[in-house]
Protein backbone atom coordinates (compact mmCIF):
# COMPACT_ATOMS: atom_id res chain seq x y z
CA UNK A 1 0.00 0.00 0.00
CA UNK A 2 2.93 2.38 0.91
CA UNK A 3 4.74 1.51 -1.89
CA UNK A 4 1.92 1.92 -4.49
CA UNK A 5 1.14 5.60 -2.75
CA UNK A 6 4.97 6.47 -2.85
CA UNK A 7 4.91 5.54 -6.84
CA UNK A 8 2.15 7.40 -7.81
CA UNK A 9 3.92 10.53 -5.79
CA UNK A 10 6.72 9.79 -7.89
CA UNK A 11 4.67 9.73 -11.09
CA UNK A 12 3.03 12.86 -10.57
CA UNK A 13 6.59 14.28 -9.46
CA UNK A 14 8.01 12.88 -13.19
CA UNK A 15 4.62 13.83 -14.75
CA UNK A 16 5.06 17.24 -13.43
CA UNK A 17 8.88 17.99 -14.23
CA UNK A 18 7.75 16.70 -18.13
CA UNK A 19 5.02 19.35 -18.01
CA UNK A 20 7.60 21.75 -16.95
CA UNK A 21 10.52 20.81 -19.51
CA UNK A 22 8.08 20.87 -21.87
CA UNK A 23 6.76 24.27 -21.14
CA UNK A 24 10.34 25.52 -20.61
CA UNK A 25 11.11 24.30 -24.19
CA UNK A 26 7.99 25.94 -25.53
CA UNK A 27 9.09 29.25 -24.50
CA UNK A 28 12.81 28.59 -25.24
CA UNK A 29 11.49 27.89 -29.11
CA UNK A 30 9.11 30.78 -29.32
CA UNK A 31 11.87 33.33 -27.50
CA UNK A 32 14.37 32.33 -30.20
CA UNK A 33 11.68 32.89 -32.62
CA UNK A 34 11.18 36.06 -31.60
CA UNK A 35 14.94 36.89 -31.62
CA UNK A 36 15.31 35.82 -35.00
CA UNK A 37 13.00 37.96 -36.36
CA UNK A 38 14.05 40.89 -34.28
CA UNK A 39 17.77 40.57 -35.49
CA UNK A 40 16.27 40.04 -38.75
CA UNK A 41 14.28 43.38 -38.70
CA UNK A 42 18.00 45.13 -37.29
CA UNK A 43 19.53 43.48 -40.05
CA UNK A 44 17.01 45.19 -42.28
CA UNK A 45 17.25 48.42 -40.95
CA UNK A 46 20.96 48.36 -40.88
CA UNK A 47 21.25 47.60 -44.61
CA UNK A 48 18.42 50.22 -45.36
CA UNK A 49 20.44 52.74 -43.41
CA UNK A 50 24.18 51.87 -45.48
CA UNK A 51 22.40 52.18 -48.74
CA UNK A 52 20.66 55.37 -47.75
CA UNK A 53 24.61 56.43 -46.69
CA UNK A 54 26.23 54.63 -49.76
CA UNK A 55 24.28 56.99 -52.32
CA UNK A 56 26.12 59.82 -51.26
CA UNK A 57 29.44 58.48 -50.07
CA UNK A 58 31.12 57.95 -53.52
CA UNK A 59 30.24 61.45 -54.04
CA UNK A 60 31.87 62.75 -50.46
CA UNK A 61 34.97 60.50 -50.98
CA UNK A 62 35.20 62.33 -54.16
CA UNK A 63 35.00 65.36 -52.99
CA UNK A 64 37.18 65.05 -50.08
CA UNK A 65 40.41 66.83 -49.55
CA UNK A 66 42.50 63.93 -50.24
CA UNK A 67 40.88 63.40 -53.64
CA UNK A 68 38.85 66.49 -54.82
CA UNK A 69 40.67 68.69 -57.36
CA UNK A 70 39.54 71.97 -55.37
CA UNK A 71 39.80 75.20 -58.20
CA UNK A 72 43.20 74.32 -59.77
CA UNK A 73 41.70 72.60 -63.08
CA UNK A 74 39.63 76.03 -63.81
CA UNK A 75 37.30 76.82 -61.73
CA UNK A 76 35.43 75.05 -58.92
CA UNK A 77 33.88 71.84 -59.69
CA UNK A 78 32.32 69.41 -57.97
CA UNK A 79 32.97 65.50 -58.52
CA UNK A 80 36.35 66.08 -59.82
CA UNK A 81 39.28 64.13 -58.93
CA UNK A 82 42.98 65.17 -58.52
CA UNK A 83 44.54 62.26 -60.05
CA UNK A 84 48.32 63.63 -59.40
CA UNK A 85 47.07 64.03 -55.83
CA UNK A 86 45.64 60.85 -55.58
CA UNK A 87 49.06 59.33 -57.15
CA UNK A 88 50.30 60.76 -53.95
CA UNK A 89 47.82 59.44 -51.68
CA UNK A 90 48.51 56.00 -53.02
CA UNK A 91 51.81 55.94 -51.70
CA UNK A 92 50.11 57.51 -48.34
CA UNK A 93 46.94 55.15 -48.21
CA UNK A 94 48.44 52.83 -45.52
CA UNK A 95 47.81 55.31 -42.78
CA UNK A 96 43.92 55.93 -43.89
CA UNK A 97 43.33 52.10 -42.59
CA UNK A 98 40.16 51.07 -40.81
CA UNK A 99 36.49 52.99 -41.34
CA UNK A 100 38.20 56.20 -42.31
CA UNK A 101 36.26 56.86 -45.61
CA UNK A 102 33.58 53.84 -44.11
CA UNK A 103 34.55 51.79 -47.24
CA UNK A 104 36.36 48.49 -47.62
CA UNK A 105 37.87 49.33 -51.56
CA UNK A 106 38.19 52.34 -53.29
CA UNK A 107 38.83 52.41 -57.06
CA UNK A 108 38.96 54.86 -59.49
CA UNK A 109 38.57 54.05 -63.85
CA UNK A 110 39.21 56.08 -66.47
CA UNK A 111 35.95 55.27 -68.82
CA UNK A 112 36.60 58.14 -71.42
CA UNK A 113 38.72 58.07 -74.17
CA UNK A 114 38.42 54.69 -74.45
CA UNK A 115 41.95 52.99 -73.21
CA UNK A 116 44.28 50.90 -74.96
CA UNK A 117 45.84 49.83 -71.93
CA UNK A 118 42.43 48.87 -70.40
CA UNK A 119 42.79 47.20 -66.86
CA UNK A 120 46.34 47.99 -66.59
CA UNK A 121 47.16 49.86 -62.60
CA UNK A 122 48.72 52.73 -62.40
CA UNK A 123 52.18 53.09 -60.85
CA UNK A 124 54.28 55.81 -60.48
CA UNK A 125 56.24 54.33 -64.00
CA UNK A 126 53.36 53.88 -66.26
CA UNK A 127 50.88 56.75 -65.18
CA UNK A 128 49.58 58.60 -67.04
CA UNK A 129 49.40 55.59 -69.53
CA UNK A 130 46.94 53.48 -67.54
CA UNK A 131 43.46 52.65 -66.28
CA UNK A 132 42.91 51.97 -62.93
CA UNK A 133 43.53 53.20 -59.24
CA UNK A 134 42.82 50.80 -56.47
CA UNK A 135 43.17 52.50 -53.23
CA UNK A 136 41.79 50.59 -50.59
CA UNK A 137 41.44 47.22 -50.99
CA UNK A 138 40.14 43.90 -48.48
CA UNK A 139 38.79 40.72 -49.44
CA UNK A 140 35.70 41.57 -48.37
CA UNK A 141 32.69 41.31 -51.10
CA UNK A 142 30.18 44.01 -50.65
CA UNK A 143 28.06 45.95 -53.13
CA UNK A 144 29.61 47.89 -55.62
CA UNK A 145 28.63 51.40 -56.18
CA UNK A 146 29.67 54.07 -58.22
CA UNK A 147 29.46 57.74 -59.57
CA UNK A 148 30.90 59.53 -62.69
CA UNK A 149 33.42 61.57 -62.04
CA UNK A 150 35.91 64.21 -63.74
CA UNK A 151 39.80 62.54 -63.09
CA UNK A 152 42.08 65.91 -63.63
CA UNK A 153 45.84 65.71 -63.55
CA UNK A 154 48.81 67.89 -65.19
CA UNK A 155 50.43 67.39 -68.04
CA UNK A 156 53.09 67.96 -70.54
CA UNK A 157 51.96 69.09 -73.95
CA UNK A 158 54.36 69.62 -76.30
CA UNK A 159 53.95 72.55 -78.95
CA UNK A 160 55.36 73.67 -82.16
CA UNK A 161 55.51 77.64 -83.48
CA UNK A 162 57.73 78.31 -85.81
CA UNK A 163 59.28 74.86 -86.28
CA UNK A 164 60.55 75.53 -82.75
CA UNK A 165 59.14 72.71 -80.21
CA UNK A 166 58.26 74.07 -76.51
CA UNK A 167 56.97 72.57 -73.53
CA UNK A 168 53.56 73.74 -71.94
CA UNK A 169 52.27 72.65 -68.32
CA UNK A 170 48.39 72.03 -69.44
CA UNK A 171 45.43 70.69 -67.38
CA UNK A 172 43.85 67.46 -68.60
CA UNK A 173 40.05 66.05 -67.66
CA UNK A 174 39.02 62.84 -68.75
CA UNK A 175 35.99 61.13 -67.74
CA UNK A 176 35.79 58.47 -64.84
CA UNK A 177 34.17 56.76 -62.18
CA UNK A 178 35.07 56.47 -58.45
CA UNK A 179 33.78 52.75 -57.45
CA UNK A 180 33.20 52.17 -54.14
CA UNK A 181 32.34 49.10 -51.75
CA UNK A 182 31.20 48.37 -48.51
CA UNK A 183 30.54 45.35 -46.40
CA UNK A 184 26.91 44.37 -46.64
CA UNK A 185 24.70 42.49 -49.30
CA UNK A 186 26.95 40.25 -52.29
CA UNK A 187 27.38 42.47 -55.50
CA UNK A 188 24.34 42.25 -57.80
CA UNK B 1 -5.85 10.63 11.13
CA UNK B 2 -2.03 9.73 10.28
CA UNK B 3 -3.37 8.44 6.30
CA UNK B 4 -5.07 12.27 6.41
CA UNK B 5 -1.42 13.53 7.45
CA UNK B 6 0.47 11.65 4.63
CA UNK B 7 -2.31 12.96 2.25
CA UNK B 8 -1.51 16.68 3.02
CA UNK B 9 1.92 16.18 3.43
CA UNK B 10 1.49 14.72 -0.96
CA UNK B 11 -0.48 17.59 -1.63
CA UNK B 12 1.78 20.40 -0.17
CA UNK B 13 4.67 18.71 -2.15
CA UNK B 14 3.13 18.71 -5.11
CA UNK B 15 2.01 22.72 -4.58
CA UNK B 16 5.94 23.27 -3.01
CA UNK B 17 7.43 22.14 -6.14
CA UNK B 18 4.92 24.08 -8.75
CA UNK B 19 5.17 27.09 -6.75
CA UNK B 20 9.36 26.86 -7.16
CA UNK B 21 9.38 26.07 -10.56
CA UNK B 22 6.26 28.05 -11.73
CA UNK B 23 8.02 31.22 -9.80
CA UNK B 24 11.92 30.59 -11.54
CA UNK B 25 9.64 30.23 -14.73
CA UNK B 26 7.83 33.58 -14.24
CA UNK B 27 11.34 35.10 -13.30
CA UNK B 28 13.23 34.11 -16.20
CA UNK B 29 10.33 35.28 -18.88
CA UNK B 30 10.28 38.66 -16.61
CA UNK B 31 14.16 39.19 -16.91
CA UNK B 32 13.86 38.00 -20.55
CA UNK B 33 11.44 40.52 -21.44
CA UNK B 34 13.63 43.32 -19.48
CA UNK B 35 16.37 42.95 -21.23
CA UNK B 36 14.90 42.34 -24.25
CA UNK B 37 13.37 46.01 -23.58
CA UNK B 38 16.68 47.14 -23.12
CA UNK B 39 18.20 45.79 -26.41
CA UNK B 40 15.23 47.05 -27.89
CA UNK B 41 16.16 50.68 -26.52
CA UNK B 42 19.78 50.35 -27.42
CA UNK B 43 18.19 49.78 -30.99
CA UNK B 44 16.55 52.70 -31.14
CA UNK B 45 19.58 54.99 -29.82
CA UNK B 46 21.79 53.21 -31.79
CA UNK B 47 19.60 53.62 -34.88
CA UNK B 48 18.94 57.41 -34.08
CA UNK B 49 22.71 57.98 -33.79
CA UNK B 50 23.65 56.03 -36.98
CA UNK B 51 20.82 57.90 -38.40
CA UNK B 52 22.30 61.35 -37.24
CA UNK B 53 25.70 60.41 -39.08
CA UNK B 54 24.08 59.56 -42.05
CA UNK B 55 22.28 63.13 -42.08
CA UNK B 56 25.79 64.71 -41.95
CA UNK B 57 26.66 63.41 -45.05
CA UNK B 58 25.65 65.96 -46.93
CA UNK B 59 26.43 68.84 -44.71
CA UNK B 60 30.18 67.06 -44.88
CA UNK B 61 29.95 67.17 -48.85
CA UNK B 62 30.33 70.45 -48.35
CA UNK B 63 26.86 71.04 -50.51
CA UNK B 64 25.08 72.58 -48.29
CA UNK B 65 27.12 75.35 -46.93
CA UNK B 66 26.40 78.11 -44.80
CA UNK B 67 23.02 76.84 -45.26
CA UNK B 68 20.95 75.18 -41.77
CA UNK B 69 19.13 72.05 -41.78
CA UNK B 70 16.66 71.04 -39.73
CA UNK B 71 16.96 67.93 -37.89
CA UNK B 72 14.05 66.50 -36.49
CA UNK B 73 13.43 63.21 -34.39
CA UNK B 74 10.10 62.25 -33.14
CA UNK B 75 11.23 61.73 -29.36
CA UNK B 76 13.14 63.96 -26.77
CA UNK B 77 16.94 63.22 -27.01
CA UNK B 78 20.01 63.80 -26.12
CA UNK B 79 23.02 63.88 -28.36
CA UNK B 80 26.34 62.67 -26.56
CA UNK B 81 29.35 63.54 -28.66
CA UNK B 82 32.47 61.99 -28.32
CA UNK B 83 36.09 62.56 -29.01
CA UNK B 84 39.29 60.48 -29.40
CA UNK B 85 42.47 61.12 -30.49
CA UNK B 86 43.95 57.53 -29.79
CA UNK B 87 45.02 57.10 -33.65
CA UNK B 88 46.26 58.84 -36.54
CA UNK B 89 42.57 60.46 -37.39
CA UNK B 90 40.82 59.77 -33.84
CA UNK B 91 37.43 59.25 -34.09
CA UNK B 92 34.62 61.17 -33.65
CA UNK B 93 31.71 59.46 -31.58
CA UNK B 94 27.83 59.98 -31.65
CA UNK B 95 25.39 58.31 -28.94
CA UNK B 96 21.69 58.99 -27.89
CA UNK B 97 19.91 59.07 -25.06
CA UNK B 98 16.05 59.20 -25.69
CA UNK B 99 13.10 60.05 -22.95
CA UNK B 100 11.19 56.55 -23.58
CA UNK B 101 7.86 56.56 -20.63
CA UNK B 102 9.03 59.43 -19.00
CA UNK B 103 12.79 58.10 -18.58
CA UNK B 104 16.08 58.74 -20.10
CA UNK B 105 17.51 55.58 -21.72
CA UNK B 106 20.85 54.58 -21.07
CA UNK B 107 23.28 55.87 -23.56
CA UNK B 108 23.26 53.53 -27.20
CA UNK B 109 25.87 52.06 -28.72
CA UNK B 110 29.02 54.26 -29.25
CA UNK B 111 28.61 55.21 -33.53
CA UNK B 112 32.22 55.74 -34.45
CA UNK B 113 33.61 57.70 -36.97
CA UNK B 114 37.31 58.67 -38.33
CA UNK B 115 36.64 61.93 -40.63
CA UNK B 116 33.59 63.77 -39.15
CA UNK B 117 34.11 66.73 -37.00
CA UNK B 118 31.07 67.90 -34.59
CA UNK B 119 31.19 70.67 -32.97
CA UNK B 120 28.07 70.81 -30.09
CA UNK B 121 26.96 71.53 -25.99
CA UNK B 122 27.61 68.21 -24.77
CA UNK B 123 25.01 66.33 -24.44
CA UNK B 124 22.59 69.03 -26.81
CA UNK B 125 19.17 68.01 -25.73
CA UNK B 126 15.81 68.03 -27.28
CA UNK B 127 13.42 67.07 -30.17
CA UNK B 128 14.93 69.52 -33.00
CA UNK B 129 18.62 70.38 -34.34
CA UNK B 130 19.65 72.93 -35.99
CA UNK B 131 23.23 71.76 -38.22
CA UNK B 132 25.36 73.45 -40.54
CA UNK B 133 28.47 73.22 -41.43
CA UNK B 134 31.88 75.36 -42.32
CA UNK B 135 34.86 74.54 -44.30
CA UNK B 136 38.28 74.50 -42.17
CA UNK B 137 40.99 75.56 -44.19
CA UNK B 138 44.81 75.84 -43.80
CA UNK B 139 45.12 77.22 -46.57
CA UNK B 140 43.47 74.30 -48.69
CA UNK B 141 40.43 72.69 -47.64
CA UNK B 142 41.15 70.38 -44.83
CA UNK B 143 37.83 69.47 -43.23
CA UNK B 144 33.89 70.18 -43.20
CA UNK B 145 33.03 71.36 -39.29
CA UNK B 146 29.75 70.06 -38.28
CA UNK B 147 27.90 72.49 -35.72
CA UNK B 148 24.77 71.06 -34.04
CA UNK B 149 22.38 73.25 -31.89
CA UNK B 150 19.33 72.05 -30.53
CA UNK B 151 16.04 74.85 -30.76
CA UNK B 152 15.63 74.64 -27.10
CA UNK B 153 19.24 76.81 -26.37
CA UNK B 154 19.05 80.19 -27.59
CA UNK B 155 22.08 81.85 -28.76
CA UNK B 156 22.59 85.35 -28.64
CA UNK B 157 25.15 87.14 -30.72
CA UNK B 158 25.33 90.93 -29.12
CA UNK B 159 26.75 93.44 -32.04
CA UNK B 160 29.12 90.89 -34.29
CA UNK B 161 31.21 92.40 -36.73
CA UNK B 162 29.97 92.59 -40.11
CA UNK B 163 30.92 89.38 -41.95
CA UNK B 164 29.47 87.43 -39.11
CA UNK B 165 26.37 89.47 -38.85
CA UNK B 166 25.53 88.73 -42.99
CA UNK B 167 26.59 85.02 -42.27
CA UNK B 168 24.43 84.43 -39.10
CA UNK B 169 21.23 86.25 -40.88
CA UNK B 170 22.06 84.07 -44.07
CA UNK B 171 21.53 80.88 -41.49
CA UNK B 172 18.60 81.94 -40.06
CA UNK B 173 17.27 82.89 -43.48
CA UNK B 174 14.66 85.58 -44.52
CA UNK B 175 11.66 84.05 -42.31
CA UNK B 176 12.29 83.75 -38.97
CA UNK B 177 11.06 80.49 -37.62
CA UNK B 178 9.10 80.33 -34.07
CA UNK B 179 11.92 77.68 -32.71
CA UNK B 180 14.62 79.78 -34.16
CA UNK B 181 17.74 79.67 -31.67
CA UNK B 182 19.41 82.47 -33.25
CA UNK B 183 18.95 85.65 -32.07
CA UNK B 184 21.13 89.12 -33.37
CA UNK B 185 21.02 91.86 -31.59
CA UNK B 186 23.37 95.24 -31.44
CA UNK B 187 23.02 95.48 -26.80
CA UNK B 188 23.07 92.33 -24.27
CA UNK B 189 20.09 94.01 -22.60
CA UNK B 190 17.63 93.25 -25.42
CA UNK B 191 18.73 89.56 -25.68
CA UNK B 192 16.32 87.02 -24.28
CA UNK B 193 17.46 86.03 -20.21
CA UNK B 194 17.63 82.34 -20.97
CA UNK B 195 19.95 82.86 -23.87
CA UNK B 196 23.40 81.95 -23.99
CA UNK B 197 25.00 85.74 -24.67
CA UNK B 198 27.77 85.84 -27.13
CA UNK B 199 29.56 89.37 -26.96
CA UNK B 200 32.08 90.60 -29.77
CA UNK B 201 35.48 92.43 -28.41
CA UNK B 202 33.93 95.29 -26.17
CA UNK B 203 30.89 94.44 -24.42
CA UNK B 204 31.26 92.98 -21.07
CA UNK B 205 28.77 90.79 -18.56
CA UNK B 206 28.76 87.62 -21.18
CA UNK B 207 28.63 83.99 -21.19
CA UNK B 208 30.79 83.81 -24.55
CA UNK B 209 33.47 86.28 -25.41
CA UNK B 210 35.40 86.37 -29.07
CA UNK B 211 38.55 88.85 -29.06
CA UNK B 212 38.48 89.00 -32.87
CA UNK B 213 41.88 90.52 -32.24
CA UNK B 214 43.41 88.25 -30.41
CA UNK B 215 41.71 85.61 -32.05
CA UNK B 216 40.09 83.73 -28.90
CA UNK B 217 37.32 82.84 -27.24
CA UNK B 218 36.82 82.67 -23.26
CA UNK B 219 33.70 80.84 -21.70
CA UNK B 220 34.06 81.24 -17.91
CA UNK B 221 37.41 80.13 -16.49
CA UNK B 222 37.97 78.46 -20.02
CA UNK B 223 40.30 80.33 -22.95
CA UNK B 224 40.44 78.61 -26.38
CA UNK B 225 42.50 79.59 -29.67
CA UNK B 226 40.75 79.71 -33.17
CA UNK B 227 42.26 80.33 -36.80
CA UNK B 228 39.39 81.35 -39.13
CA UNK B 229 35.31 81.63 -38.44
CA UNK B 230 35.23 78.09 -38.92
CA UNK B 231 37.37 77.14 -35.84
CA UNK B 232 35.80 80.48 -34.00
CA UNK B 233 31.82 78.65 -34.72
CA UNK B 234 33.79 75.70 -33.01
CA UNK B 235 34.98 77.18 -29.91
CA UNK B 236 31.46 78.73 -29.26
CA UNK B 237 29.29 75.79 -29.85
CA UNK B 238 31.64 72.93 -27.64
CA UNK B 239 33.24 73.25 -24.24
CA UNK B 240 37.40 73.73 -23.87
CA UNK B 241 37.75 69.79 -23.61
CA UNK B 242 36.26 68.62 -26.56
CA UNK B 243 36.90 71.54 -28.95
CA UNK B 244 40.86 70.98 -28.03
CA UNK B 245 40.65 67.20 -28.93
CA UNK B 246 38.83 68.12 -31.98
CA UNK B 247 41.66 70.82 -33.15
CA UNK B 248 44.77 68.22 -32.28
CA UNK B 249 42.77 65.50 -34.76
CA UNK B 250 42.34 68.55 -37.45
CA UNK B 251 45.44 69.35 -36.88
CA UNK B 252 46.87 65.44 -37.58
CA UNK B 253 44.68 65.44 -40.69
CA UNK B 254 46.25 68.31 -41.65
CA UNK B 255 49.76 66.93 -41.44
CA UNK B 256 48.29 64.20 -43.58
CA UNK B 257 46.90 66.40 -46.17
CA UNK B 258 50.28 68.37 -46.54
CA UNK B 259 52.34 65.10 -46.63
CA UNK B 260 50.19 64.08 -49.89
CA UNK B 261 50.85 67.34 -51.29
CA UNK B 262 54.62 66.76 -50.50
CA UNK B 263 54.56 63.59 -52.68
CA UNK B 264 52.37 65.52 -55.09
CA UNK B 265 54.77 68.25 -55.76
CA UNK B 266 57.60 65.75 -56.00
CA UNK B 267 55.32 63.33 -58.42
CA UNK B 268 54.23 66.44 -60.76
CA UNK B 269 58.11 68.07 -61.08
CA UNK B 270 59.25 64.57 -62.04
CA UNK B 271 56.80 64.44 -64.53
CA UNK B 272 56.30 67.48 -66.02
CA UNK B 273 59.29 68.80 -64.49
CA UNK B 274 56.67 72.08 -62.99
CA UNK B 275 58.28 73.21 -59.90
CA UNK B 276 55.86 74.44 -57.28
CA UNK B 277 58.96 75.53 -55.07
CA UNK B 278 56.95 74.92 -51.72
CA UNK B 279 58.85 71.87 -50.53
CA UNK B 280 61.20 73.36 -48.08
CA UNK B 281 57.83 75.40 -46.47
CA UNK B 282 55.69 72.25 -46.57
CA UNK B 283 58.26 70.15 -44.39
CA UNK B 284 58.62 73.04 -41.94
CA UNK B 285 54.52 72.95 -41.94
CA UNK B 286 54.70 69.38 -41.06
CA UNK B 287 56.97 69.98 -38.67
CA UNK B 288 54.76 72.31 -36.85
CA UNK B 289 51.49 70.33 -36.92
CA UNK B 290 54.20 67.25 -35.59
CA UNK B 291 54.71 69.16 -32.42
CA UNK B 292 51.11 70.98 -31.80
CA UNK B 293 50.45 71.40 -28.37
CA UNK B 294 46.84 73.13 -28.28
CA UNK B 295 44.89 75.42 -29.90
CA UNK B 296 47.57 78.77 -28.15
CA UNK B 297 49.97 76.90 -31.83
CA UNK B 298 47.14 77.80 -34.26
CA UNK B 299 48.14 81.42 -34.59
CA UNK B 300 52.11 80.13 -35.60
CA UNK B 301 50.32 77.07 -38.01
CA UNK B 302 47.90 79.82 -39.71
CA UNK B 303 50.86 82.57 -40.46
CA UNK B 304 52.90 79.45 -41.46
CA UNK B 305 49.89 78.65 -43.79
CA UNK B 306 49.23 82.34 -45.04
CA UNK B 307 53.31 82.04 -46.07
CA UNK B 308 52.98 78.87 -48.26
CA UNK B 309 49.71 80.01 -49.97
CA UNK B 310 51.27 83.35 -51.21
CA UNK B 311 54.14 80.90 -52.43
CA UNK B 312 51.33 78.74 -54.03
CA UNK B 313 49.95 81.91 -55.72
CA UNK B 314 53.40 83.42 -56.94
CA UNK B 315 53.73 79.81 -59.38
CA UNK B 316 50.34 79.73 -61.14
CA UNK B 317 51.81 76.88 -64.08
CA UNK B 318 52.64 75.12 -60.81
CA UNK B 319 50.62 75.27 -58.05
CA UNK B 320 49.93 72.12 -56.35
CA UNK B 321 46.59 73.42 -55.23
CA UNK B 322 44.18 76.47 -55.81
Amino acid sequence: MKNKKQNKAQMKIQQMSFMIIAVFIFLAVVGMMVFTIKLNSIRISANELEAQNAKLLASKIANSPEFSCGNLYGGSKTDCIDLDKVMALKSNVGKYTGDFWGVSNIEIRKVYPEWVWEDKECTPNNYPNCSMIHLITSSEKGEGKYNYVSLCRKEIYRKKIDGRTFDEVVDKCEIGKIIIRYGGEEDE
Amino acid sequence: MIKNKKGAMEFSFAWIFAIIAGAIILSLAIYGVVKFMKIQGSEIDAQTAMGIGVLLNPLESGFEDSKRVLMEISTDTRIYTGCNNDSIFGRQTITTSQKLSGEWSNEGVNVPFQNRYIFSKNPVQGKDFYVFSKPFEMPFKIADLIYVTSTEDKYCFVNPPDEIEDEIKLLIGENVRENENFILESRKVNCPSESTQICFDTQSGCDIYVNRNLRRVQRSSETVWYEGDALMYAAIFSNKKDYECQIDRLMNRTEQIYEIYQDKAEFVLKKTNCDSQLDVEIMRMINLLINFQDSEDLSVISDMSEEIEKKNKAYPECRLWY
